[in-house]
């Protein structure tokens, strides 16, 4: 026999907002989990501090809920949900009391925890309560509240003069007689007003007096076609990124119905006038440069970069991608260099860049992560060369300032440094045969970018990779625990949990349990379900396309995870300064109270990322 | 002191001879047990709610027609045992069909009337039953048990109806309002919302609700036993 629905509580549950999405059956299951509990008024039914092991939902009368300072945070009635925060024993941030006699639903944290699992939208639901504070405190922070600051400038504010334009049938003769009375470097290209196409000095020079051709050959013949382009709403902060990561130093603004109306141009120049150390400059002398005495003293310029883009107040993960193109440029010329010194290679070959570098994370004072991925037709006596150019890129980078890899994660660890199949089998190990020490080490590998060679066999890897990670069930377990391992160092009366002894005694660890551990709930998220992103944000917001996370709980992450590591290279910034490397701790005498209130917050959001991770990836009785 | 207590010893006495009689099964082994202690206090009391839903008023003649039941333990309703029986019955339905909404069709679906008793009895083993106007639901079980089992069911009982009439008392004295006492009523007066009435567990889920609230006003959070429940 079925067991008795209840409907005077199912048909209340399917009118609440939480619930309203689970189906009926689900819900007749739920309500015989829940106990009822009646509280007179002035009842305390929560307190700061202390844990608890329910999720309350208001049948009847109100709740009032406020934090420890007394402040009032929400008043409910019938339907509003609470507990969900102190879950588990963790303690409370809020105090609950009942402000009219209550009737109160009462389901335990196990329970609940299925029903989160078995339907995110309901855990999701939860942690909204948390997201719209957390949201606001981005918001309020530095680089928002300047909205004047140089690199948040429109486009539309630096272009300086109407574009100078030429059309495609002109002479190249013409457009440089255009070019030198106009006294622009560049052309724009444009048909019946649409924009076709770009022409710069360098053009005329490589593609024009160098290359033989006659000054009548029509411009269309010679120009670049279909250039990349900017919108005027776009950020001066973007335009960086993306001229940076290009190495390009025009970019055409255009607008309009079609979005194809040139505007004007921007360059590389009217950039510098923004600001006086420009990664872009850098990134284009590293590409210059010559040997390794030049790369080091180039890459010397970088601490200063990140110290004027903090200043800027340039985001967290707008500052991760600079430093990324910066490492991946001084990798690729170390690479010519290498190859230069060695000769070519004897054959195919991807050198492959993992971990933060390969999500465009990278941070002042990372160290190097790397390896070498093979063509299959390389034959023993092929091998050599390829020792040769990893001892050559490892050392360049120790000698630019990037650390060695403390697990030996390197080109130059011949474990790392291996032909396409044995790389396959290495995944297909780590994957169907997880073990948990190999996991916790081969996580970075899963984060991995070509930045160099042949990007077909890094991609036959990432095929496997989205193929069979999905199936995976322990692996996933297993990754999911490690994400969930590093609890955010939050402890109880919501005071910071502070490292006990050693180098960094009384400091808040700001990458273990915080930023880092976003990074590991996005890879389980993204491997889970097959997704081809590397960094966490794209990570976190295909998760939310996917349908794997709500949007509110994606905005929850992405704010998290760029708070955290804001207030991070603000450390990081002040240590740059005072001429001490940069690391991850941070005293709670460095924070202000708006930082340490938010800081709290978002490490509320990561554990509960952590616990939602862990219960969608259950490592079940088999280990 | 010891009269009570030998009070207590020959109904016991009573009821082991009953469990002598009966058949095996759960209202044997319920006759069998011993029903929560009067000293018991309210925090740790055990009681089952339970409403039935019959063609009458009279025990004797008239008929159960369905129960509703969920378990009370201490302060708290666990909705895990709540459970609605239909009663199979030959007598017709007829004109209580108007108030309780039961038709002959849904009875033909429901139990044997001795299922129906064991499955109560062992539900109640270890528990007092909780009712409003428990006389009706006390009445009812015992009498149906007789006919179909040999024996009567003895139950210890809480009334959420006597409990309300404590709880208005103590705020005016006066005489109560005619309807006062009315499940609905009563409820309405403790800040309880408004269930649909006459469907056996919704009314044994509201009667196990008022009790809640009851106890809450009646006992303001000090000490209260069972038999200060029962007085």
């Amino acid at each position: 026999m079925a067991d008795a629905e209840i409907p005077e509580v199912t048909d209340f549950l399917a009118e609440q907002a939480p619930f309203a999405a689970v189906p009926r059956t689900d819900l007749e299951r739920l309500a015989r989990r829940m106990t009822v509990r009646y509280a007179r008024r002035g009842t305390l039914l929560m307190s700061v501090g202390r844990g608890n092991d329910e999720v309350f939902v208001v049948r009847s009368g109100a709740v009032q809920i406020t934090d420890d300072s007394g402040t009032l945070v929400d008043r409910g009635e019938e339907g509003t949900a609470f507990g969900t925060t102190a879950l588990d024993g963790r303690p409370s941030r809020f105090d609950v009391e009942a402000i009219e006699d209550s009737l109160l639903l009462v389901l335990p944290s196990a329970a609940f925890h299925e029903l989160a699992t078995a339907h995110p939208a309901v855990g999701d639901f939860f942690s909204q309560q948390r997201a719209s504070r957390l949201r606001h405190a981005l918001q309020a922070m530095p680089h928002a509240q300047r909205r004047t600051a140089v690199l948040q400038t429109r486009l539309r504010d630096l272009v300086r003069r109407e574009p100078i334009t030429t059309t495609g049938d002109a002479t190249v003769r013409e457009a440089a007689q255009l070019m030198a009375r106009e006294q622009v470097s560049s052309l724009l290209v444009v048909d019946g007003g649409r924009l076709t196409g770009i022409v710069t000095d360098r053009d005329l020079r490589t593609r024009v007096l160098a290359a033989g051709l006659d000054s009548s050959t029509p411009v269309s013949a010679m120009m670049t076609a279909d250039p990349v382009t900017a919108g005027p709403d776009d950020i001066a902060m973007e335009l960086i990124l993306e001229m940076t990561s290009r190495n390009i130093h025009h970019m055409p603004v255009v607008g309009g119905t079609d979005g194809r109306t040139p505007l004007g141009m921007l360059t590389s120049t009217d950039l510098m006038r923004l600001e006086r150390a420009n990664p872009i400059h850098l990134v284009g002398d590293i590409a210059k440069a010559d040997d390794l005495g030049t790369l080091v003293v180039l890459s010397q310029r970088l601490p200063r970069i990140i110290d004027q883009l903090v200043h800027e107040d340039a985001t967290a993960d707008g500052i991760g991608r600079i430093v990324t193109a910066v490492g991946d440029a001084l990798e690729q010329r170390l690479i010519g260099l290498a190859e230069r010194e060695l000769g070519p290679s004897p054959t195919a070959y991807a050198w492959v860049v993992l971990g933060s570098q390969a999500r465009l994370e990278q941070g002042p004072g990372s160290d190097q992560d790397n390896a070498l991925v093979i063509s299959d037709d390389a034959t023993p006596a092929d091998l050599p060369w390829f020792e040769a150019l990893a001892r050559f890129v490892v050392e360049g980078l120790v000698a630019c300032g990037y650390p060695r890899c403390p697990g030996d994660v390197m080109a130059t660890n011949p474990q790392w440094r291996r032909p396409l199949r044995e790389w396959r089998r290495t995944f297909t190990q780590w994957i169907d045969e997880p073990v948990p020490d190999a996991i916790l080490r081969s996580a970075i590998f899963f984060d991995l970018r070509t930045v160099h060679g042949d990007d077909t066999l890094v991609e036959e890897l990432r095929e496997q990779i989205r193929r069979s990670a999905p199936r995976g069930t322990r692996f996933l377990a297993h990754l999911a625990r490690n994400a969930a391992a590093n609890e955010p160092p939050l402890g109880f009366f919501r005071g910071f949990v502070l490292e006990r002894e050693g180098a960094h005694k009384d400091t808040l660890d700001l990458k273990r349990g915080g930023f880092h551990a976003v990074v590991e709930v996005a890879r389980v998220h993204a491997l889970s379900r097959g997704l081809p992103q590397v960094s966490t944000s794209s990570r976190i917001t295909a998760a939310a396309g996917a349908g794997g996370l709500s949007d509110e709980t994606a905005a929850d992450l992405h704010d998290a995870f760029e708070f955290i590591r804001y207030v991070r290279l603000l450390h990081q910034a002040k240590q740059i300064r005072a001429g001490e490397p940069p690391d991850n701790f941070v005293a709670p005498s460095e924070l202000s109270s708006f930082e340490k209130r938010h800081l709290r917050d978002a490490f509320q959001v990561v554990r509960s990322a952590q616990q939602t991770i862990l219960h969608s990836h259950p490592l079940g009785h088999v280990t | 002191m010891i009269f009570s207590r030998l009070g207590v010893d020959h109904r016991r006495a009573r009821q082991a001879r009953w469990a002598g009689q009966a058949p095996p099964g759960p209202v044997r082994d319920y006759l069998g047990s011993a029903p929560p202690g009067p000293r018991t206090d309210v925090s740790d009391l055990r009681l089952l709610a339970l409403d039935l839903e019959t063609t009458g008023l009279d025990p004797r003649t008239d008929r159960i027609l369905s129960v509703g039941f969920v378990p009370v333990d201490g302060l708290r309703i666990s909705l895990a045992g709540a459970e609605q029986l239909l009663c199979r019955a030959d007598v017709e339905v007829g004109q209580s069909a108007a108030v309780h909404g039961i038709t002959d069709d849904a009875l033909a679906g429901g139990i044997e009337l001795r299922d129906l008793l064991e499955r109560v009895a062992a539900a109640l083993t270890g528990r007092v039953l909780l009712a409003h106007h428990a006389a009706i639901e006390t009445g009812f079980l015992s009498a149906a048990c007789e006919r179909e089992l040999g024996v009567p069911l003895p139950i210890t009982a809480v009334d959420t109806m006597e409990l309300q009439s404590r709880v208005l008392r103590s705020h005016s004295g006066e005489d109560l309002p005619p309807g006062a006492l009315r499940l609905g009523t009563a409820r309405a007066h403790l800040g309880l919302p408004r269930y649909a009435a006459h469907e056996a567990l919704t009314d044994a889920l509201a009667c196990a609700e008022l009790y809640l609230a009851q106890v809450d006003r009646l006992s303001g959070g000090r000490p209260m036993t069972l038999k200060a429940l029962q007085r």
